[in-house]
């Protein structure tokens, strides 16, 4: 009885999930209620795990939990250390959610709710978290070892250094547009440079509380920093008031560029316990507060979509990013869907701490789909401004005109009414000068969460408030990542060239901090100020470039995936890996192909580069501006070489992926699956 | 009430683990130490320099 019961209400769950899909899809002509996105990302991802993901890890992983994982083997109380299913969870899904989920999916809305929203949800379904679930067991079953060592066994040596630069490469891009996001959030508003430079001293104050005054007391300090960053917002808003300090806290946006790329050099060579674990520690309560506060507030308000399921930009012309529904709606996702990056976890600190092997189905692939609710949420907070508002904030000032005025005729053309009274006001409910050209999506969101937040209790008076606790919040981790990236690119190089000369590869040399954290910085700085500079607002090239270089990864973590499931099955249950593989593999090479030689110029780097080169031979370019357009041009076919490197990376391993599958299936190489030997497990589940 | 109980115990017991504060009594605990400062900052020394070798996800 119990059995039928519980099939009756999977099926109700299923018939629930494609009513909803269907009726999200289908709606045309006047505003959605969110709780149709809510309900079908949440129906078909308890359909997904408990269905799809049950079945990977019953018949293709034979998650085993007779058998003892790194965690109970290896034991030492520090890296490997059985840990709750639970806190695991958490704890996994804290290191997987960045910026990505929430920016990417405020970008995609451009095309309207419907494309990103299907992707964010399917996406996350066959593809993200089958990744990451693949990846995690792989590593669980071969004592926890990173990617790179993986495809250095599974695949060959090419795979693994080729992983590995990928991996520098990628970061380097990250780190740019994720500075410039923060950027465009903070340029021209004193109340939210200032609430963000407090956050520096307020971690140095954390880092010598923790380390001098109260050791150890981690939640004790993160308390007390939570509330001297909350006073730093109403700082923020006296500054902005007063007439003497906001006009030194109002910068542009190449000064606030210099400000990050400073402040990433020193964080990068500081010591860590000083600046950059105590603003972790505090940006990663505040982004699981944030990120729980947020469904509380959309299951609370339930907001309408004004964004309709379709613009007119599904043609390639949108003003925030170039280019069609695909392959760019699935590249500007990113995270949301699939994210190369998390395989870096899930074969990092996690494999290490999961206590019985079927933990690894709720934590590997449950964590992915958490992570995808928060692009709906994401996306839902987007949607639900006015679309005048969405495109008034999101286009440069290169697309829609340098006034107020030319703005929201430009935008109106388009058919989303907004005037500049409407822009005027609402900067001024949310303390801004001006919320007119704020590219990077970080504003958006902000101003979409402000409204959430604003609608559950204090109204307009408070919105203010709201929109800059959610820049703070968007700004505190990703600052927090830009420090910690820089940190990890040093290293990575120190570590290239320590194999050329011996004591660069001392991570305490201080000549060799020094250089490679100058050299880090100034490769990532090069490309913030190259988006600073750029005229269609950067997040046009930038964010692709980032998109394609991260889904790049999620190919090179599903060929490592694919390589281990044809060596457990034969061609069986390939699929499982190779289906999201050559999905990603289409869309990202197709992206890249369209980024390098599209002829549109907003499209393709190098007829953009052309257009430009032409404008200046024939002499239309004033005088003053020749230097700046030279440099355009030089840094547009930067952009399609960083691009091409990507593609060939990519490519050395799939070609040698492919060669070793094809050695599998002929039989001329030999199946050698690299596991650890069986032990049996003592753990008691009850004892963890 | 009991539910309640389990829950918010276990919310405290994934905070202290983001907080490396569950991470330190274990460290404690396998080396048969007490705490003090010297003893925080080796931990903390040690654990910082495991973890922010890894890049943090984007």
């Amino acid at each position: 009885m119990k059995r039928i019961i519980a099939h009756l209400i999977w099926a109700a769950v299923a018939v629930l999930a494609a009513f909803c899909l269907a009726g999200i899809a289908l709606n045309r002509g006047e505003p959605i209620n969110s709780t149709w996105l809510v309900t079908a990302a949440v129906c078909t991802y308890l359909i997904g795990f408990r269905f799809y993901a049950k079945f990977i890890a019953a018949r293709v992983m034979a998650l085993n939990n007779k058998r003892a994982t790194p965690a109970e083997v290896l034991r030492n109380g520090h890296d490997f250390e059985p840990t709750n299913k639970w806190i695991l969870f958490g704890h996994h899904f804290a290191a997987i959610a960045g910026p990505g989920p929430l920016v990417g999916p405020v970008l995609a809305a451009q095309f309207g709710y419907l494309p990103g929203t299907l992707w964010i949800i399917v996406g996350a379904v066959i593809g993200g978290a089958v990744q990451d679930f693949v990846i995690l067991f792989a590593s669980m079953r071969r004592n926890g070892k990173s990617l790179g060592e993986m495809a250095r066994e599974e695949i060959g040596k090419v795979g693994g250094f080729t992983a590995m630069l990928t991996v520098l490469l990628i970061m380097v891009i990250l780190l740019a547009v994720i500075g410039l996001v923060v950027v465009n959030a903070l340029k021209g508003s004193p109340w939210g440079t200032f609430t963000i430079a407090a956050t520096m001293p307020i971690a140095v104050f954390m880092g010598l509380y923790l380390r001098f005054w109260r050791p150890g007391k981690v939640l004790e300090c993160s308390v007390i920093g939570f509330l001297l960053v909350v006073l730093s917002i109403f700082g923020g808003q006296m500054v902005a008031e007063s007439p003497a300090l906001a006009p030194i806290f109002t910068l542009s946006g190449m000064a606030l560029a210099v400000a990050v790329i400073i402040y990433g050099f020193f964080a990068s060579a500081l010591p860590v316990w000083l600046l950059l674990a105590p603003r972790d520690y505090l940006s990663t309560f505040v982004k699981l507060g944030v990120v729980l506060m947020l469904g509380v507030g959309i299951l609370f308000v339930r907001p309408e979509l004004q964004l309709p399921a379709f613009t007119r930009f599904t043609d390639g012309t949108g003003p925030i990013f170039a280019g069609k529904i695909f392959p760019f709606c699935f590249i500007t996702i990113a995270c949301g869907a699939i994210s190369g990056f998390h395989s870096l976890i899930s074969s990092g600190t996690t494999p290490k701490m999961i206590a019985k092997e079927w933990h690894a189905w709720p934590i590997g692939y449950g964590s992915m789909l958490l992570e995808s609710f928060v692009a709906i949420m994401a996306m839902i907070a987007a949607c639900a401004l006015q679309p005048g508002v969405y495109f008034a904030v999101n286009s440069p000032a290169g697309i829609v005109g340098d006034t107020p005025q030319a703005a929201v005729e430009t935008i109106t053309s388009w058919g989303f009414p907004v005037t500049v009274q409407d822009m005027d006001e609402l900067a001024a409910d949310v303390g801004e000068a001006t919320l007119f050209h704020r590219t990077g999506g970080a504003p958006s969101l902000a101003l979409g969460m402000a409204h959430i937040f604003a609608q559950t209790g204090g109204g307009r008076t408070i919105l203010a408030f709201w929109y800059h606790f959610a820049i703070m919040f968007e700004a505190l981790f990703i600052l927090t990542i830009i420090d910690a990236g820089t940190r990890v690119g040093r290293f990575m190089l120190q570590d290239f060239i320590g194999h050329f000369y011996k004591p660069w590869g001392r991570t305490s040399w201080m000549p060799g901090v020094i250089v490679t954290s100058a050299a880090i910085v100034l490769a990532w700085g090069y490309f913030l100020i190259q988006g600073v500079r750029d005229p269609l607002g950067g997040i046009n090239s930038l964010w692709p470039l980032f998109g394609i270089a991260n889904q790049l990864l999620a190919a090179v973590a599903l060929c490592v995936a694919t390589t281990i499931l044809l060596k457990m099955h034969g061609l069986r249950y390939v699929w499982i890996t190779a289906v999201p593989l050559v999905w990603l593999v289409t869309v990202t090479f197709s992206a890249a192909w369209q980024k390098i030689f599209s002829p549109i110029p907003r499209i393709g780097f190098l007829a953009r580069a052309a257009e430009l080169q032409n404008l200046l031979d024939s002499g239309k370019v004033a005088a003053e501006k020749i230097g700046e357009t030279q440099t355009l041009i030089f840094n547009e076919r930067l952009d399609a070489v960083v691009c091409g490197i990507f593609v060939i990376l990519v490519t050395t391993i799939l070609v040698d992926s492919i060669r070793v599958w094809t050695g599998i299936l002929r039989g001329t190489r030999e199946v050698k699956l690299t596991e650890s030997p069986f032990v049996p497990s003592q753990l008691e589940t009850e004892a963890i | 009430m009991k539910h309640l109980k389990r829950f918010g115990e276990l919310v405290m017991a994934l905070l202290r683990e983001l907080g490396d504060e569950n991470a330190y009594n274990r460290h404690l605990a396998a080396h048969g130490r007490t705490h003090s400062r010297a003893e925080w900052q080796r931990f903390s020394d040690e654990r910082f320099r495991a973890r922010y070798i890894r890049p943090k996800c984007c």
